[in-house]
C-alpha cells in the first residue's frame, strides 16, 4: 500500500471556473453581486426595486437560481434588465460552471454589464461554500425569520460582506430585535456592513442603492487584476 | 445537502492522484473538513460510500479530519467553550464580543493505494 500526500481542494473545479469568471467581470469592469437568503426572504423583490431603479444610468442583469421555474427570471426582465434562470434540477446551491456556462449561452445580452446579480437557491447553508467570482455576498434575511439567524449559520453571516435585514416594514408586528441580529453579525464578521430596508415601502433602500452605486463606480476604476472588494 | 457533489470530487482527485502514478486501487481518502465549510461529515461518508459502490474502489474508506472554527477574544485570546452548533456572542470572562476564525478547510490531505490491482 502507497500513501501519497495529496493537499488539493476539494472544490478545485469550481474554484478554477471562478478565477476565469473574476478575469473577465475584472476586463469588463462588472460588479457581480452573489445574494444568498432563504427562501422567500425577498431577493427577486429586493433586485426588482434595484432593476426599476438604477436601470436608466446602469447595465444591469440578472442570474436566477432555482431548482424549478422561470419566475425569478421573469420577474426582472419585466422591471426592465435582462435576466437568465439557471435551473439547477435539484442541487441547493449555484456553482461557478453553471455560472460560466449560462453566460456563455447568453452571450453579448449579460456580457459588458456595469453590474451582474446572481440570485442563489435559497438556502443558507451550501452556497456559502461555492465562489462564482463574484466582487461580495450579500446575505439577506427578513424580519419574519428570526432575530437568531446568524448564529445558527454562521458561515454565511462570516462570509457575507453585506447583511441586508428586509420586509423591515413587518417590524412592528413581529418579535424581531434588529440590535441582537446586528451584535451577532458584528460578533461574527465585524468589517461587515449592515442595510435595514424594505423594498415594499421604500424604507432604507436609498442607502443600498449608494452602496451598489459606489461599488459600482470602484468596479469601474478599479484595475482588471483587483478582485474583491474594498 | 450537496454532499454528494463534494464525494464525486473527492473521488475524481483520488482517482487522477492513482492513475497519475500507474494506476491502482483505492483504499482510503482523509478530507479535512472544516467546521464552516457547511459539510455535515455523516452525509459525506454516506455519500461516498454511494460514490464507490459497484465500482473497482468499492470499500475504499473515507476519514474525515475534522477542524474546528476558531473563537477569539480580543483580550482573553482563544475561548474554547461553544454554544451547542454555534457560537458564543460573548467572550464569558470579559464580555467582549468574540470572532471567528478558520474551519473554511475543505481539502483532499492525504490517500493511500494499492499499486496495479485495478
Amino acid at each position: 500500500m502507497t500513501e501519497i500526500d495529496v493537499k488539493r481542494k476539494v472544490l478545485e473545479a469550481n474554484a478554477s471556473a471562478a478565477r476565469s469568471l473574476k478575469e473577465t467581470f475584472g476586463a469588463s469592469g462588472t460588479l457581480v453581486v452573489n445574494l444568498i437568503s432563504s427562501p422567500g426572504s425577498g431577493k427577486t423583490t429586493l433586485l426588482e426595486a434595484t432593476a426599476r431603479a438604477l436601470k436608466d444610468r446602469f447595465r444591469l442583469g440578472g442570474l436566477d437560481g432555482d431548482i424549478a421555474t422561470e419566475r425569478d427570471a421573469e420577474r426582472l426582465q419585466r422591471a426592465g434588465i435582462p435576466a437568465r434562470q439557471i435551473l439547477t434540477g435539484g442541487a441547493c446551491h449555484l456553482d461557478a460552471r453553471q455560472v460560466e456556462k449560462a453566460l456563455a449561452e447568453e452571450g453579448s445580452r449579460l456580457a459588458g454589464l456595469d453590474a451582474l446579480f446572481i440570485e442563489n437557491v435559497g438556502n443558507l447553508i451550501c452556497p456559502t461554500s461555492y465562489d462564482l467570482g463574484e466582487a461580495f455576498k450579500v446575505v439577506l434575511l427578513s424580519v419574519v425569520e428570526g432575530d437568531d439567524k446568524p448564529f445558527k449559520y454562521p458561515a454565511i453571516f462570516s462570509r457575507a460582506a453585506f447583511t441586508v435585514v428586509t420586509k423591515c416594514d413587518l417590524l412592528p408586528h413581529v418579535d424581531f430585535d434588529l440590535s441582537a441580529v446586528r451584535e451577532q453579525v458584528a460578533a461574527l464578521n465585524p468589517s461587515a456592513g449592515f442595510l435595514v430596508v424594505s423594498a415594499r415601502s421604500g424604507e432604507g433602500m436609498d442607502a443600498w442603492y449608494s452602496l451598489l452605486e459606489e461599488k459600482i463606480a470602484w468596479k469601474r476604476e478599479a484595475p482588471a487584476a483587483a478582485l474583491v472588494a474594498p | 445537502m450537496h454532499e454528494l457533489g463534494l464525494a464525486a470530487e473527492i473521488f475524481r482527485i483520488a482517482r487522477e492522484t492513482v492513475d497519475a502514478r500507474g494506476g491502482g486501487r483505492l483504499e482510503s481518502v482523509t478530507v479535512v473538513v472544516g467546521d464552516l465549510a457547511a459539510v455535515e461529515p455523516d452525509l459525506l461518508e454516506f455519500a461516498w460510500k454511494a460514490t464507490v459502490a459497484g465500482g473497482l474502489d468499492e470499500g475504499a474508506k473515507l476519514h474525515v479530519d475534522w477542524r474546528p472554527a476558531r473563537q477569539l477574544c480580543s483580550s482573553c485570546g482563544e475561548v474554547p467553550e461553544r454554544a451547542e452548533g454555534s457560537w458564543l456572542r460573548l467572550c464569558p470572562r470579559c464580555r467582549q464580543p468574540l470572532r471567528v476564525e478558520g474551519g473554511d478547510e475543505l481539502e483532499v490531505r492525504t490517500m493511500t493505494f494499492s499499486e496495479g490491482a485495478a
